[in-house]
């Protein structure tokens, strides 16, 4: 605006003292910078890297390797049909269980649960968050496999029909991608609930007296207000939790049995993308490594997408609630 | 509190209560006292709340006003260690007796809070009907006719009628809170309670707020809570003043109509308060 008058910093007393203040802080000014530069070149060398090494499959055989199956080290072709499926298969099951159970805990422990033993099932969920994924890994193979392997897949069995999606269980260590897929729901579960929780909890106390206040039940307040507020910072917990399950290497490379197998049935040893990888790379070699990089690209992508999707879900739930 | 002061007052009302003529109570309130985990915050309040006329609740912060407004339609049900003694009848019925259902006392006895607060996800036509849906009202018909009536009722109909579908969120700040009020009043409560419902709005929608306070009494009954003292003057029939007393509790410090009050107390802390000498 032409009222505003710019400063004149034109007086020669000024501006000497001005730049003697800020010589005083140039140097780490520059050391900020450079750890900033060298933050982005070392993203940008990780990210240009890893492309260029997936080239030469992505380029030659990229239909083999979204849609092939067979994965013939060291020569080809490299088929990452099983990996994908398999990835898609432990995800949304671990995904369901997780959702299901882990919503039904956080109402529970915003809503229904006395104060201190809300705190206390908090810590615990809190905790199991940060138990290293190895740790997992180990209680599925050692504990969960010999019980499914002994109690649940007899049963499964069993059902009418349930062959033709679990298959026939055949293995003597009971690793397959259901046991996968139910480590990861244990795995994906706290993170979940973690997040899901916060989210219900900063529904405004105000809203929830409001429907009270309209003759709504505690059920209703639940399921017509609380649910439906928190709806789009939920689909965010979602996110990151499938994110967390697509990514996790080490357990599932210990329960599901890694074999690249395209029947999919999920009572067969299965493998997953991050668990291929872990379990091929050290005997890669030429253009092993190049469709192991592929698969890593694809992995990185979906996982990127889901964390960016995650955050813009948070930032749109802030702005629902801000309007409150 | 000095002892042979207290006396003096207490004579002095006793001396000067002539039996008002009135209408019918909406609500009674007899020695009604809330606590929090065991410690009092409101204790011993009696008055009447008549029918058709606007009941103010003021005094300074931390006086109980908000506490005793909310024991009304039971909301502390859901503070955990809230406890709520003395009686308070609705229609000559306890309103905390055990075998009255939570959910359809507080379809007769409706609230409007401070600030706005429509529901966020619903449509300005969903959170007029919303009371109605959680009470099981499913007929299109009667959810039209309640959602118009009720807009009308709160003076919006002609603002948003062509906009029912939008999200309510799109409301200004005086708009979403005759919105609320519309929800509330499409439930037809006997008795409408109002926590300093526009401590958060601007000079023109209060204005607007309070007319519709004065044509509602015509239908409903309405209990207000009000920092305003110039509100309470304004608009209130009848008016309840309390003060916290020496242990934190909120105190019953005189109830008359508000025309005395504010021009006749017989308490001298209620003249103080009311001529801005504190609080």
């Amino acid at each position: 605006m032409s009222f505003i008058i710019p400063p004149d910093f034109s007086d020669d007393e000024v501006v000497p003292e001005f730049h003697a203040g800020a010589t005083s802080r140039t140097w780490y000014h520059y050391v900020l910078i450079a750890a900033s530069l060298v933050f982005a070149a070392v993203s940008v060398g990780f990210v240009g890297t890893i492309l260029w090494n997936s080239l030469p499959e992505w380029s030659h055989h990229p239909g083999t390797l979204l849609a092939g199956s067979g994965w013939q080290a060291p020569l080809g072709p490299f088929g990452g049909l099983a990996m994908i499926v398999g990835t898609l298969e432990t995800s949304a099951i671990a995904l369901g269980v997780a959702v299901i159970i882990g919503l039904g805990t956080s109402i529970s422990i915003v809503f229904l649960v006395p104060r201190r033993l809300r705190n206390v099932i908090a810590t615990l969920v809190d905790l199991l968050a940060a138990v290293p994924s190895i740790v997992y890994g180990l209680w599925g193979f050692l504990v969960l496999a010999p019980w499914m392997l002994q109690t649940v897949d007899p049963f499964l069995n069993r059902l009418p029909f349930a062959r033709v999606i679990f298959g026939n269980p055949s293995q003597e260590f009971g690793t397959s991608l259901l046991l996968a897929a139910v480590v990861l729901s244990v795995m994906i579960l706290p993170t979940f609930v973690a997040i899901s929780r916060e989210v219900i909890s900063v529904v405004p106390q105000d809203l929830i007296e409001a429907s009270l206040s309209l003759g709504a039940t505690r059920w209703q307040v639940i399921r017509e207000v609380v649910l439906p507020t928190a709806k789009i910072g939920l689909f965010g917990a979602t996110f990151l939790a499938l994110a967390r399950a697509t990514g996790e290497t080490v357990a599932v490379a210990l329960v599901a049995g890694g074999v690249a197998n395209t029947q999919f049935h999920l009572l067969y040893p299965g493998t997953t993308i991050a668990s291929w990888i872990a379990t091929q790379f050290g005997e890669a070699q030429g253009n092993a490594v190049s469709a192991l990089m592929a698969l890593g690209v694809l992995l990185m992508i979906v996982n990127f997408s889901l964390s960016l999707m995650s955050r813009w879900l948070v930032v749109r739930q802030r702005k629902v609630l801000a309007v409150v | 509190m000095d002892q042979e002061f207290k006396t003096h007052v207490e004579t002095k009302v006793a001396a000067s209560t002539t039996p008002l003529v009135r209408g019918a109570s909406a609500m009674q309130l007899k020695n009604v006292s809330v606590a929090f985990h065991g410690r009092t915050a409101v204790r011993d309040c009696t008055f009447d709340i008549t029918k058709n006329r606007v009941t103010s609740l003021i005094g300074p912060s931390g006086s109980g006003k908000t506490t005793l407004l909310r024991a009304l339609n039971r909301l502390h049900d859901l503070t955990p260690g809230a406890k709520v003694a003395g009686q308070i009848m609705l229609e000559g019925t306890d309103i905390y007796r055990g075998d009255i259902t939570v959910t359809e006392l507080r379809t007769r006895v409706g609230m409007v809070f401070q600030r706005p607060n429509p529901f966020p996800t619903m449509s300005i036509y969903d959170n007029a009907v919303s009371g109605l849906r959680f009470n099981g009202v499913k007929k299109k018909a009667i959810l039209d006719e309640a959602a118009e009536s009720s807009l009308k009722s709160a003076a919006l109909w002609d603002s948003v009628h062509n906009r029912l579908k939008v999200a309510a969120s799109n409301l200004s700040g005086g708009e979403q809170q005759r919105l609320c009020i519309a929800r509330a009043l499409a439930l037809d409560p006997e008795v409408l309670l109002m926590d300093e419902p526009t401590s958060a709005l601007d000079p023109i929608a209060t204005l607007k707020i309070e007319d519709l306070m004065m044509t509602l009494k015509q239908r409903v009954t309405v209990v207000i809570v009000t920092h305003n003292m110039q509100q309470a003057a304004r608009i209130s029939d009848d008016c309840a003043f309390l003060l916290m007393g020496e242990d934190r509790a909120g105190e019953l410090i005189e109830f008359d109509t508000t025309e005395k009050i504010f021009n006749n107390p017989i308490d001298p802390r209620t003249l103080d308060y009311t001529l801005g000498r504190f609080g």
